[in-house]
């Protein structure tokens, strides 16, 4: 009998009871984020081989015992990775789903917001157009000034929210930056701790779970990607880029709006320190938080603030354009329905408003000889015209054109712009009846209509800006000429002694061209202020395709050649509402119009973009936006795409979530700590514990009784 | 598989979360009734639902358009019958009238009452319809267009224009929300016939003070051509082509005619056929015109053409009966046509005046009845429009419904298993772990 058994249950008193310890961190971090289980290894104390047991006469060796070999931590490496891909889009599209959500109910749609007010506004629209003849009532005309200045609120509103969302977009992103650089000094400071402890042959269990679990929270603002080192530390990276490298954090600059290499504006965000911090090169951000940001804001917020920005321009442009050839109820030239706010900035969805608060001065007429005196009954007396007649030779016309027939051009001047017709009053001239002039003077899309008037006998000519070309508005933009509401028509053949040889004596406009001067509304011609043409003419727009974003320029460089060609602008800014993928309308009314679409853009001044031309173009052809849909459609289509985004989203982060949820559950099933478990380990060490202690009271007694019983 | 206890709970929060979510979701859906409340709830048919919404408000305006246009016709519908009670009591007065039993005073009483329709009949004219006048034209609507000057109204001023009002329709349709004065009451007519006014107050004159007017019944030129009279050249003369009736010449190659009453001696007027119609205004020339008019102090007669209407007119001032004839020519055999040329009547009296005045009346009624057809025609084309929107309305909001409205049976059961999960739920968080191996610790 010796001691050595009490000392070998010594050990394994104080190996159960480090096992104990094990279990109770544990339990004690049952709900510790980051926390992994560990366990105690217990392993069999190494045999006693030599003097003095070598005199032993049994074979075998004697164990010494229960020694704790270590306390190990079990975690799954393999899991971090997908847990934290996982994380990252969750978080990423979590963002997301909150701001847009924001955006999606400031736009209000479908019942209330800019769509409902544009709906509204049409109506009121409608509604005017129907007061035709009379004074339309006052109370017609303040609810479209009403209706009007709801749809600027609202166009307001949903742009100051869109403008809002991207500086609050900006501003969390830099919060967020700052967490992020927190977290990375800490990664930094655990993976000195980790080699510090590593390098002395401790197991630093504790600091890995803590290092861990911040690359998890780090995870959820920006793609990480690690490797551990040699020396205990680990290499924290983004897509390539080291966030942290041994004990060195690089920090993240907050975010700030640089531009493209194209000009556009671009949310970036770099390493602080950076030699341009206006500019810094961009990290690749891959997913998470702040990708979220950076993906709002540069492919969600800004395309829809731009699209507000075009609808706003293009119905201001449209509406604007008709209520300049309009007159108001005073019988004075119409100014534009809408205006801007900041008189020398260019309207946009946040910068505009009603330019019109008097009911008044709304104007629904427009300049037209249907009343007055300046055109006559073109018939000869009682006798009645068969506009389908061949009208040289025509007994029933009161100046019928000779047998010979006439030829000839009117020029007809609209918004200071003069465009010809050329007629032929021979048969299967564009002019040989009535119904044939009209057909071929209204296709021209002149600005001016033709009709006939069967009750007075007599062709009506009246100014309609709802009847106008691309050609047209090219060239009124390259003279440089505003919109007004007259118009004015000269013959060529004109001669007042023989109205017949003319056709405008022909058609009884002989005051047209004896006036030599504009259709005004006036005394001699007092039709247009209760007329409500212009009012029909924006009714006729919203059904109308228009070019969305107003544009109406010109090319500063020629197409020498088909093929991809960039255009320079002809001044800074000329193209600063072009955008990728857009379609424009170039060189209108001439043989080699063609649309062509937008492949790239540069705003750096001048500015320019790339399209692929087919045809060739000579410097200082005319660009338009080509009309393609109309403003509701336009409309629409944003609608459908802040919905798509925010569909998006949605599923982003219940699809991400569930995912996320999935992996840390699998993570969580290897690595997560067990109550039950450890219940079961701390009873089973326990009984061990109270075994060992038993066994040493037993070898306490046989010890007792060689010391104290042998020899009495 | 083990399970870390952290896990339990975390999936529990995760599936209360989810099924609260869905059951706001649901929730929402119910108590709005519909399924889409944000873009994001149907991205792919929010725009088609924007356009749907704008028709139908647009439907619903142009409804409410056509309500009011029908309103107007049928004040307008209403002004036109009443003119026509009116124009045809002036008639069955004017066929009173013509009665030689009736006596001037009697007739006096007529003109009085011919008088009160006058006045009747321009207060249609300025009949009103929400605040404008629907005769007007489209000049000034809210200023009365018609104004009678003169006491008694000796003429009726019109201040509007014959342009129709008329209300257009979002299709671009546009449809007359009324007559142009000249539809309904032949003013300004274009083959010179007068219009109600003067008929009445020619009636009325005819009637008060027996003037006595014989003018041709209907134009005298054929259809396409001009009778030309002065003062510009070239004027037609009788041998004009342009005559309906030519004139014929008698066996001398003159025309002659006699004109006489009760003023002076009478007189014979011999013109050849070169004679002009008209050289100028009357009195002035050689001209057929002239020529009556220098004898005027024989005859009591006075004469006119008049070049819009293409007219002879034939008046005593006096109020004198006369009579004019065809009569040979000196040496001449047989007489000319100039009364049947120039559609006279021989004997020009009160009562055939009258009679004239009754042809009058009834043009102007021919006139009146057209412009209520095309009244009845436009409220025809205007219900059959409401019609066209009206169903397009209901087509619209139909797709609208499939749009935007919830499956309130399919929500309703969805939501309920929701709720039936949640409910499971918050048991089985409540029930987790309640008891552990702890709980068996001695």
């Amino acid at each position: 009998m010796s001691f050595f058994p009490i000392g070998l249950m010594g050990k394994s008193l104080d190996a159960f009871a480090a096992a104990e310890n094990v279990t109770a961190d544990n339990i004690a971090n049952v709900n510790t984020p980051g926390a992994s289980r560990q366990i105690a290894v217990l392993d069999e104390a190494p045999a006693i081989v030599g003097s003095p047991f070598a005199s032993t006469h049994v074979g075998g060796t004697f164990g010494d015992g229960v020694v704790l070999s270590s306390v190990q931590r079990i975690h799954q490496d393999s899991y971090d990775a997908l847990f934290r891909g996982a994380s990252s889009s969750q978080n990423f599209f979590t963002v997301q789903q909150q701001q847009l959500n924001a955006v999606q109910s400031s736009f209000g749609d479908p019942n209330s917001g800019v769509g409902a007010q544009f709906t509204a506004f049409q109506t009121a629209i409608n509604q005017l157009g129907a007061q035709s003849g009379s004074g339309s009532s006052t109370s017609v005309r303040q609810n479209v000034i009403q209706q009007a200045q709801a749809l600027t609120n609202s166009l307001n509103n949903a742009a100051n929210s869109v403008t809002l969302q991207k500086s609050q977009a900006i501003g969390q992103a830099g919060g967020v930056v700052v967490k992020v650089n927190g977290i990375l000094d800490q990664i930094a400071a655990l993976n000195s701790q980790i080699r510090a402890s590593t390098a002395v042959g401790d197991n630093p269990n504790t600091f890995a779970d803590q290092r861990d679990n911040l690359i998890d929270q780090l995870s959820q603002y920006i793609s990480t990607q690690t490797s551990v080192q040699p020396n205990g530390s680990t290499l924290v990276s983004v897509n390539g880029q080291a966030l942290v490298n041994d004990t060195i954090a690089y920090h993240l600059a907050p975010p700030v709006i640089s531009q493209n290499p194209n000009g556009t504006p671009a949310f970036v965000i770099g390493f602080a320190g950076d030699a341009n911090p206006a500019a810094p090169q961009p990290i690749p951000l891959g997913s998470g938080q702040l990708a979220g940001y950076q993906d709002l804001y540069n492919n969600k917020l800004t395309p829809y603030g731009q699209q507000l920005d075009n609808f706003a321009q293009s119905l201001s442009s449209e509406v604007n354009r008709i209520t300049q050839a309009g007159y108001d109820q005073n019988g004075i030239a119409g100014v534009g329905l809408f205006a801007p706010i900041v008189g020398n900035m260019p309207i946009s969805a946040s910068n505009i408003q009603v330019g019109i608060t008097t009911p008044s001065q709304l104007p629904a007429a427009l300049a037209t000889t249907a009343a007055g005196n300046l055109v006559a009954g073109l018939n000869s007396a009682n006798n009645t015209v068969d506009t389908s007649a061949q009208l040289d030779n025509n007994a029933s016309l009161a100046n019928s054109p000779p047998v010979a027939g006439l030829g000839g051009t009117l020029s007809v001047k609209v918004d200071g712009v003069v465009q010809t017709f050329a007629y032929s009053t021979l048969a299967g001239g564009n002019s040989d009846t009535i119904d044939h002039f009209i057909t071929s003077f209204n296709s021209k899309q002149f600005g001016v209509t033709a009709s006939f008037d069967p009750t007075g006998q007599k062709i009506v000519f009246a100014r309609d800006p709802a009847n106008i070309d691309l050609v047209h508005r090219a060239a009124q933009q390259a003279a440089g000429t505003p919109t007004d509401p007259t118009f004015s028509i000269s013959d060529s053949n004109w001669a007042a002694a023989t109205p017949s040889s003319s056709l405008i004596g022909v058609l009884g406009a002989n005051a047209l061209q004896n006036g030599g001067g504009a259709v005004v509304q006036n005394s001699g011609n007092a039709f247009g202020a209760n007329d409500n043409g212009a009012a029909n003419a924006i009714l006729k727009l919203f059904s109308a395709n228009v070019g969305v974003p107003a544009i109406q320029t010109t090319g500063g460089s020629a197409v020498a050649a088909a093929g991809s060609v960039t255009i320079t602008a002809p001044a800074a800014g000329a193209y600063a509402n072009v955008q990728v993928g857009e379609i424009l309308t170039v060189d209108a009314g001439t043989p080699n119009q063609e649309n062509v679409v937008v492949t790239a853009i540069n705003t750096v001044a001048p500015g320019s973009f790339t399209a692929t031309f087919t045809q060739v173009h000579p410097a200082g052809f005319s660009i338009s936006s080509a009309q393609v849909q109309t403003l509701g459609q336009y409309y629409g289509n944003l609608i459908t795409q802040v919905g798509l985004d925010g569909q998006t989203a949605n599923a982003g982060v219940v699809s991400q979530t569930a995912l996320a949820s999935s992996i840390n559950t699998a993570r969580q099933s290897v690595d997560g700590i067990n109550l039950d478990e450890e219940t079961q380990n701390l009873i089973k060490y326990q009984n061990a514990y109270q075994a060992a202690a038993r066994t040493i009271n037993v070898l306490d007694s046989l010890l007792n009784t060689v010391i104290n019983s042998l020899g009495q | 598989m083990r399970i870390a206890t952290s896990t339990i709970y975390d999936q529990q929060i995760g599936t209360i979360d989810n099924l609260s979510s869905q059951q706001a979701q649901f929730g929402n859906e119910l108590s709005t009734g519909k399924q889409l409340n944000v873009a994001s709830d149907n991205p792919t048919q929010i725009a088609q639902d924007l356009q749907v919404r704008t028709d139908i408000a647009q439907g619903n305006q142009t409804t409410k358009n056509i309500g009011d246009a029908t309103s107007q016709l049928n004040t307008v519908d209403g002004a036109l019958s009443t003119l026509s009670d009116i124009v045809q009591k002036a008639r069955s007065l004017a066929i009173e009238g013509s009665s030689d039993a009736v006596s001037p005073s009697q007739r006096q009483n007529l003109a009085s009452q011919v008088d009160g329709l006058l006045n009747e009949a321009i207060s249609v004219g300025n009949t009103q319809y929400g605040g404008k006048y629907v005769f007007a034209g489209t000049n000034a609507p809210t200023n009365p267009p018609l104004s009678g000057t003169g006491s008694p109204v000796s003429a009726v001023t019109f201040g509007g224009n014959f342009a129709t009002q008329s209300e257009q329709f979002s299709s671009g349709q546009s449809i007359p929300l009324s007559v142009s004065a000249q539809q309904a009451f032949n003013l300004r007519a274009s083959d010179g016939s007068p219009d109600v006014f003067q008929s009445l107050v020619n009636l009325r004159d005819t009637l008060a003070n027996g003037s006595v007017v014989d003018a041709s019944a209907t134009q005298v030129n054929t259809p396409g051509t001009v009778i030309a009279v002065g003062p510009s050249a070239p004027l037609s003369t009788l041998a004009s082509p342009n005559f309906a009736i030519p004139v014929q010449a008698d066996s001398s190659g003159n025309v002659s005619i006699n004109i006489s009453s009760a003023v002076g001696a009478g007189f014979t007027f011999t013109f050849a056929p070169a004679t002009p119609v008209q050289d100028g205004p009357p009195p002035t020339g050689a001209s057929v015109v002239g020529q009556i008019n220098a004898q005027a102090a024989l005859t009591g007669v006075t004469a006119s053409f008049n070049a819009k209407t293409q007219r002879l007119v034939l008046s005593t001032p006096s109020g004198q009966p006369f009579q004019i004839s065809d009569v040979p020519s000196a040496g001449a055999a047989n007489t000319g046509n100039f009364v049947e040329a120039f559609g006279l009547t021989q004997q020009a009296d009160v009562v055939s005046n009258l009679s004239r005045q009754l042809g009058d009346i009834d043009h102007a009624t021919g006139a009146l009845l057209s412009a209520r057809s095309t009244v009845g025609g436009n409220l025809q084309t205007l219900s059959s429009v409401g019609g066209t929107t009206s169903s397009l309305i209901v087509n619209n909001t139909a797709v609208q419904s499939s749009i935007e409205d919830a499956d309130i049976a399919k929500v309703v059961s969805q939501f309920s298993q929701t709720q039936t999960a949640l409910q499971a739920a918050y048991g089985t968080t409540t029930r987790l772990e309640s008891k552990s191996l702890f709980d068996f610790l001695q």
